[in-house]
């Protein structure tokens, strides 16, 4: 595990995007990952502390607790305090990772986050579990759908999603060694690893997993799988989808995506989020701004954005929902379809 | 450099100068909120006495070296009130006194509610009201975790008791026995809206902290003697949390702004100014 300042990565023993990715299924969720990573680097860095609202055994924070208890505070069921008192140890400079629910954590807390933490630059870590439907079997109260936007939209505030053990891993590393407030969005329930132990994440960059040169699918978090899977799809139909995980949400890598954009002038964003304020907007407006139009021809770039349609989630199996919600595979797919042929535009 | 060696001098001299002191204190905050024409005099004046006996006998703490390590940490939870802390801190010596006169201005060090990354001597940005009081836990755990002997010392208003995250943080002290924090309430029952016992009664506060596992102490926030007296016992006991509950009066020392709705977040004019001097001055001899 190395965090390295490789934006792209290749070669026969990290992932390589000429290839068809395997994906193998994992008892991890990114949450427990993220908390095991955290466990380990408990013994490089010994000055970290981490504060909890009561779901430790849920964020696996516990397994934190258990090896240093002496450095681990359950604040009990009370998000708000726990954010400020983190803020409170946190003003001479010490590194304290908040741990909880995505939700309340980033709606509950949010004003502390913004005012206590983003504005007087503290080192605050928010390890923040159950993003976006990945909580599906849970309901609406326990869905952060709305997360990266009021993140990424803090000054100061920095946001990554990993999508699977080896890079939560890699995100709390990237996490510590940043300086200031970082938000770390992970998931529920365990999906599949794409990632060894040797590929290496740096805030910023991306990967690209799958090369292709008809569509580029630009995701984040599980939904990366869900945009391999489309491509796979794709494929059989003759359609080469390029996918690019955007591991770090904010700030993300621009360089990656504007030459993959130029390439196939085709984006289609895909997350387990809001449309609204989410990654799709940030990446459209970047591409509107940046995006060499002039010099592409007759037709320059296509776009699209798949997420929530200012819409709330439900209670289900996880695969349902998101298939539901727009989100899946298939509804990648048939959203690249719908782009490439241009009748929804 | 920091640690301040008094050649003690008796309780009755120390509470002398300190009624002088908060008077003078007291003409600053009104003369910076005419200046500014803009900020919070009502809730400064009430914690004028307190906050003076804090900065000019209690709080161990360096002008020179504001980052001092092992300094006492103070928390202005009722951030709104910082023109009291200002002009504690220029009187202290972390900046100009002359500097007050920027208070709320374009790209002063003086921001409009207190700001940790400003301003020398403010220890954490405040303004949003219960959440000083929850950062102060998280210092006071910090001060415990690194086995040092600093206390911290947070003033809030009473009608931020409101706030549901005071009692997460008060229980929280208790949990961690946190007995190197101070709490004082400045319960001048008056804020924005109105008295706060009509607002939304949170008496009796003496009895909600010593239900949450804290020693409280219900002083007369006006009686120099008292607030220092107690402030000293505060500052040696061990133990527990502690509490005061410091009655005063919002506006304390001008007689038209004391126990007035309107003087929560009003500057005075000219002429309110004119006779807010002189009768400060008057307390002054």
């Amino acid at each position: 595990m190395s965090v390295g300042n490789m934006k792209r990565t290749g070669g026969t023993e990290m992932i390589n995007p000429k290839e068809k990715i395997q994906l193998r299924k994992t008892d991890s969720p990114t949450r427990k990952s993220f908390s095991e990573r955290m466990v380990e680097y408990g013994q490089i860095d010994k000055e970290f502390v981490v504060f909890e609202s009561d779901i430790g055994y849920s964020t696996y924070s516990y397994l934190f607790g258990d090896k240093y208890p002496d450095r681990y505070f359950n604040m009990g069921i009370a998000e708000l305090g726990t954010m400020a008192a983190a803020a409170g140890m946190a003003a001479d400079g010490r590194t304290v990772i908040v741990s909880g629910y995505g939700v309340f954590l980033t709606m509950r807390a949010v004003e502390v986050v913004r005012s206590f933490i983003c504005y007087p630059h503290l080192n605050v870590k928010i390890l923040s579990s159950h993003g976006g439907l990945t909580a599906a079997i849970d309901g609406v109260t326990h869905q952060a759908t709305e997360d990266i936007a009021y993140m990424s939209t803090l000054p100061d505030m920095k946001v990554l999603a990993p999508c699977d053990t080896y890079s939560a891993r890699a995100a709390f590393d990237i996490a510590v060694k940043t300086p200031g407030p970082v938000f770390t969005r992970l998931m529920r329930d365990p999906l599949w690893d794409i990632y060894t132990e040797k590929d290496t994440f740096v805030l910023g960059g991306s990967h690209v997993v799958r090369e292709g040169k008809d569509i580029t699918l630009v995701s984040y978090g599980d939904i990366v799988f869900q945009a391999l899977e489309a491509a796979e799809v794709l494929a059989k139909e003759g359609i080469d989808a390029e996918v690019i995980d955007m591991y770090s949400v904010k700030p993300f890598d621009k360089d990656t995506l504007l030459e993959s954009a130029r390439r196939t002038k085709a984006v289609l964003v895909a997350e387990n989020h809001q449309k609204r304020n989410g990654l799709g907007y940030e990446i459209g407006t970047f591409l509107l701004k940046n995006y060499p139009w002039e010099k592409m021809g007759q037709k320059p770039l296509k776009f699209d954005h798949l997420g929530l349609e200012d819409t709330f989630g439900e209670s289900g199996n996880y695969f349902k929902v998101i298939d539901k919600y727009g989100i899946s595979g298939r509804a990648i797919a048939e959203a690249a379809r719908r782009l490439l042929k241009g009748s929804d535009r | 450099m920091g640690t301040m060696v008094h050649t003690e001098p008796s309780l009755d001299e120390r509470v002398a100068f300190l009624k002088k002191q908060a008077q003078q204190v007291r003409l600053h905050i009104v003369k910076m909120i005419h200046k500014a024409q803009s900020g919070h005099p009502g809730g400064s004046l009430s914690a004028a006495d307190i906050m003076t006996a804090l900065y000019f006998d209690i709080l161990n703490v360096d002008p020179k070296n504001p980052k001092w390590p092992d300094r006492d940490r103070f928390v202005l939870s009722k951030g709104h009130a910082c023109p009291v802390w200002y002009v504690c801190l220029a009187l202290k010596g972390f900046f100009p006194v002359e500097e007050l006169d920027t208070l709320r201005q374009f790209e002063s060090r003086l921001q409009g509610h207190p700001v940790s990354t400003k301003t020398p001597g403010v220890d954490a940005t405040t303004g949003s009201l219960g959440i000083g009081f929850a950062q102060a836990i998280g210092m006071a755990l910090e001060g415990k975790w690194l086995k040092k002997s600093y206390k911290v010392y947070a003033l809030l208003g009473d009608g931020e008791m409101q706030e549901g995250v005071v009692w997460e943080a008060a229980a929280s002290a208790n949990k961690y026995k946190l007995d190197n924090l101070v709490a004082i309430i400045d319960n001048n029952n008056l804020q924005n809206d109105g008295f706060t016992d009509r607002i939304m009664p949170i008496e009796p506060l003496d009895k909600k902290f010593e239900a949450f596992g804290w020693t409280t102490r219900r002083i007369d926030g006006h009686n120099m003697e008292q607030v220092l007296s107690t402030l000293r016992e505060a500052k040696v006991h061990r133990g527990t949390p502690f509490c005061i509950i410091a009655q005063t009066v919002k506006g304390k020392g001008v007689s038209f702004m004391e126990n007035v709705r309107g003087w929560h977040g009003k500057p005075p004019s000219d002429q309110e100014l004119a006779q807010a001097i002189k009768e400060i001055e008057g307390g002054l001899k």
